[in-house]
Order: structure tokens, then sequence, then C-alpha cells
């Protein structure tokens, strides 16, 4: 292809139609091949699924099914596990997924690429949340199909059940991804946040009892008290009631987790925003778009 | 004629590595660079190159003066400035491309980012891939690629959007002397028989002579000369200076140099490890030659050598203006 031939394709007339929707779809198409080029990564994360479960089976043949059920949630602890095993993937990729492949872009340089085409920016964001989500998706999936038709946990999967699992299950996406968002604007900003992002969710994850009953911990109050300031504490309880103890969608307990995670999402989420429109703005009075 | 870019008074600080003092990145800047014209920014490092290019793509917020791009505030109006640019940072050397997919991939991914509508993605992307020798590997992922051909892959991706503004840092860097040579001229055509407007940045005056319809020469944030290659490369024949190496006081060196008749100005004293070099302006080189030696010894100075130097361009603009910056 010589000059003039180029020079000849740049004359063609063209009509641009801008779709926020087939940008956030490139950003999502492009994350995803990035990610399969990882096929190592991809094989060890899969065969990791499988692994957690598994274990859990075996802690579960360890825990006593009377002590469980004081606590009320049932005898089966690999039930009772499974649901905080299969969602705490989506919690630490709402909480650290955006500020890491932000961090990324920035090192990579790929970010200021980015900021000068005509992409609105939250799209591209989202679009880097979104490989996070579909990744855990599959942990999730993979983790109820091992653990329900592999290892013979009961959980009750009905439509309805189903129904109220998606809600609480969207609002806890809602509201700690809100807090990715935080995390996000905080850590565009100030560079070196990575660590305490995971430690974070580490917590978070601690104190929501992903592996045990928070009853447990009603002999240290003030631990208590710190969990209940976490959405995922919330969200767990809700999916717990619905998926063991068969709770329906009029359950006060249920209705009352939900009440709290749409109260956590309405603060949240404009917060959340206004944060990572704050770092973008700041990185951008700064100059450091592309400094690490 | 229309004018593609327009800066007033632009300014930008950073803040020091210190963190408290503050550095004036751009001060006080004003471009006006017409459509279709090939617009140099020339300077040393640290002369504000890339900080007032990142301004007109926006991806820089200034802290005063206002600057135009296609007749739309990089401010106010971002989203509208980005609609019209295409920006290339050469300096990064490839690294901002996503490694983990192909050249094609990384071309594609940025025309949907571009809204530029499929079947004319793909033809451009062949063309551009064939015509910077891309077309054989544009199928293996970036990150086995060599610095040049990195570069060529960020070069493509500049111009796949056909932005009637091109806003380019360094373009030529780590391309092979044929790889320049091509990019140029297909640079120079887009220009001409496209009308398309190109900021570029350069260290390379032979670059920037032969490429550029108007130079900017930058120096410390600031625009100390605006003018035709011709003109610059005329007040740079005028420039006469020597650089004298010696051991001994600097003070007692630039007393010495100041009392000597045919020396016009002190331009630099940089001290080296076991020596001093002192470059200045003379109004004439070999009278320099060969009394710098003699006032020296006599002075009890030891002269290591005085030779004729070529002036770096802050050098020459800066005795032009006399220290002043002159905007234009």
């Amino acid at each position: 292809m010589n000059q003039p031939e180029i020079l000849r394709l740049f004359m063609v007339e063209e009509k641009r139609s801008k779709s926020s929707l087939r940008q956030l779809f490139a950003v999502v198409w492009a994350q995803l091949k990035m990610m399969l080029a990882y096929k190592s990564w991809l094989i060890m994360d899969l065969l990791s699924t499988f692994a957690s479960v598994v274990m859990y089976y075996f802690v579960g043949l360890q825990v006593d099914p009377l002590q469980l059920s004081r606590s009320g949630w049932g005898t089966s602890y690999l039930a009772f596990s499974l649901v905080g095993v299969a969602t705490s993937n989506y919690l630490w990729a709402c909480l650290t997924r955006l500020s890491h492949s932000i961090q990324h872009e920035i090192r990579g340089g790929t970010l200021e690429t980015i900021a000068v085409t005509p992409i609105n920016m939250l799209m591209f964001f989202i679009g880097l949340t979104a490989r996070g989500y579909l990744v855990s998706l599959i942990y999730l999936v993979g983790v109820f199909i091992v653990g329900v038709y592999g290892l013979g946990a009961k959980l009750l999967f009905t439509p309805q059940s189903v129904l109220m699992f998606i809600i609480i299950f969207m609002l806890m996406l809602i509201s700690n991804q809100a807090i990715g968002l935080i995390s996000a604007g905080i850590i565009m900003v100030y560079k070196r946040g990575d660590p305490l992002v995971f430690i974070l969710a580490a917590i978070n994850e601690f104190l929501a009892g992903v592996l045990y009953p928070l009853e447990l911990l009603k002999p240290f109050p003030a631990i208590q008290f710190l969990s209940m300031l976490f959405p995922y504490t919330y969200a767990l309880d809700g999916m717990r009631r619905i998926l063991i103890l068969g709770a329906s969608a009029f359950d006060f307990n249920v209705l009352t987790d939900i009440v709290v995670l749409a109260v956590f999402s309405v603060i949240l989420v404009p917060l959340g925003l206004k944060m990572l429109g704050w770092g973008y703005d700041r990185i951008r009075r700064e100059g450091t778009t592309s400094s690490y | 004629m229309n004018t593609a870019v327009e800066t007033v008074n632009l300014t930008k600080y950073f803040k020091g590595d210190s963190g408290k003092e503050r550095i004036v990145a751009v001060n006080h800047v004003n471009l006006s660079i017409r459509e279709g014209e090939f617009f140099g920014l020339l300077g040393p490092n640290g002369a504000g190159k890339t900080t007032l290019i990142k301004i007109l793509c926006t991806l820089v917020i200034p802290d005063e003066g206002t600057a135009k791009v296609a007749g739309f505030d990089v401010v106010k109006d971002a989203e509208k400035v980005r609609e019209c640019i295409g920006w290339l940072h050469g300096e990064t050397g490839g690294r901002a491309l996503y490694w983990r997919l192909s050249a094609r991939d990384n071309l594609r991914f940025y025309a949907y980012l571009q809204n530029i509508p499929p079947d004319i993605a793909r033809k451009r992307i062949d063309a551009l891939l064939e015509f910077f020798e891309l077309s054989k590997d544009a199928d293996r992922l970036v990150k086995d690629f060599s610095t040049g051909m990195k570069m060529r892959v960020m070069l493509a991706r500049t111009l796949l959007s056909n932005a009637p503004i091109l806003l380019m840092d360094e373009p030529t860097v780590g391309l092979d002397a044929t790889g320049a040579i091509e990019t140029r001229r297909l640079l120079q055509a887009l220009c001409k028989e496209l009308r398309k407007t190109i900021v570029f940045t350069t260290h390379n005056i032979f670059e920037a002579e032969r490429l550029c319809d108007r130079i900017a020469v930058m120096s410390k944030g600031k625009v100390i000369a605006v003018d035709t290659p011709l003109r610059l490369s005329e007040i740079t024949r005028k420039y006469r200076g020597v650089e004298v190496r010696f051991r001994g006081s600097s003070e007692e060196a630039v007393r010495i140099l100041e009392g000597l008749e045919f020396v016009k100005r002190i331009m630099s004293v940089q001290p080296e490890e076991d020596y001093t070099v002192i470059r200045a302006e003379v109004k004439d080189e070999e009278q320099a030659l060969s009394e710098i030696p003699k006032a020296f010894g006599t002075n009890g100075l030891r002269t290591i050598g005085v030779q004729i130097a070529l002036p770096s361009l802050e050098e020459v603009f800066l005795s032009l203006t006399g220290g002043e910056h002159e905007s234009a």
C-alpha cells in the first residue's frame, strides 16, 4: 500500500454515530481477549474453583451440625459456606478490580491513549469492571454446580428463591461497587493504595461471616458492630436466608437486609461516582495520568 | 484561513519533588496555529512541549489561560475536542499499547472507541498495517514486537481516526532511518493534500526544518520565538559561540571572559568532575580561540581546551531575546 492509496482511503466520506454501548462492548471485548491470552492463569483459576469447594466439603465434616443449627442456619456447613464462597469473589471484584485495573492502565500508559478518544470515561471504567464480574460469574456458577450437584449441598433453588437471590445479589454488587469506586478514585490520585484495598476486602470478607455464622461474634460486641458497617454482611444474611432457610420475600429479616442494602446503595453510589470523578480530574490537574 | 489551535496565556504549574515548590511547566503561552499548518514545537527536555500537547489533547487541565482546539475549549468542551484529534506520544516507546493484544486488535479496539464505521475501519486498518510494514505480524501479540514495530502500531493508531488535527509528541522516536523518512513523508502528504493540521514536538532541529511551515521554540515553559524554519535558520547562522574547558575558579573565569571585548555574553557555566565548561557567545570565534587561553594563563587558570561551539537552540534564542521571552 503506497502513500497515494492511503490518502485515498482517508478521503472517503464517513458518518460516525456515537454509541456508548459499542464503546463499552469494545472495552469488554479487549479485556476478555487479554484475559484469554493468559491461558495458564485461566486454567489455574478454574482449578482453584473446584479445589476450594472440595476443601470446604472436608472442613464441613469437622463442624458440629448441632452447633450450626443452634445459630439458626440448618445443619449443613457446606451449604452455609457455599453461599459465602460463591459470592465472595464478587466482593473482591467489586472492591479491588477497578482500582487495580486503573493502576494497570496508568502504568501501561494506555489510560492516556483511551482518555483522548471520544469515549465517556465512565463507560471505560464500567468496561474495566465487567471483566472481573464475568470471571466472578464463572466462579459463582462453578462453585454452586460443584457444591450442589457434585457434593450434594442442600440449597433451595426455586424460581422465587432465585429471583430473590438475584435482587439481593444485585444490591450487593451496587453497594460494594460504590465502595470500589471510592477506593478507585483515591488510588488513582495516591497511586499506591492497592494493599489497603486488599486489606479492606479481606476484613470485609472476614467480618461479613463468609465461613462462620455471625452469631459466633456475640462475645465480641465491638467486632460484631464493625461487621454491621459493611453491606456484604446484610447481603450474605439475606442470600443465606433465601437459599438455606427458604425465606420468602416477605420475611422480615430478608426485607430488612434489602432495605439496608438499598440505603447503602443510595448513599454510596453518588459518593463513589463523585470520588471517581474527583480522582480522574485530580490526575489531569496534576499531570499524572501516566505516572505511577 | 481558520484557526485550528489557539492558546491565550496558557499556563500550567506542577508541584516539585518536595511537594511544596511550584514548577511552571507552561508559562503564558500564546499560539495561533492555522488549519492545514504543519507546526513544530522545538526545545530541549523540560521545555514544556509535552505538557502543552497534553493540555491541547485534554489530558492535562491548565491552571491559567485558555486553549481552543478546532474552536472548542479544552476544558469546557473536552469531549468535542477529543472527536477532532489524533494523539501520539512517541516517548513512551510503545508502552501505551495493549501488549496482550495483537497489532490488529489494538487498532480494532481504537476504531471502536473512535466510532469509525466497521467497514471503513477494516479497510483502513489493513492499509495502515501494510503501509507500516506490519501486515505479516498483524496478528501477533504486541508484547513480542520490537520498539520500532510498537511505534509503527502507535502511528497507525493515531492516523486511523482520520482526525483533522494531529497532536504528535516525538512521532519519529524509535523508528529506523527508513521508517522515519516514510513517516515524515506521509505526515507531509496528510498535511498538504488532506489539509490536516499537525502539531508535533521534536528535539531535532533538522526534522523540524524539513517538515514544518512554522516552528515555535520553547524554553522553560515559554515560547521564545515563532517563525518559519527559514527565518529561524538565518538566526541560527548568525550565532557565534565557543566552549572553554579549564581548571580553576569559575568566578574568576567568568570575570575574565566578561572583561574581554569580543565576548558578547556568557551562556552557561557547567562544572564537571575535575574541570569546568563555560559556553559563551562571541563576536569573533578566531580571536576567541587564540585570546582566551592567553587571558586565562596570565590569571592562573589552566585551559584544557577551547573550541567553536554549535549552539543549542535555547542558547541562540535566549541570546537573541536577551534572556527575555517573546511570545507570538
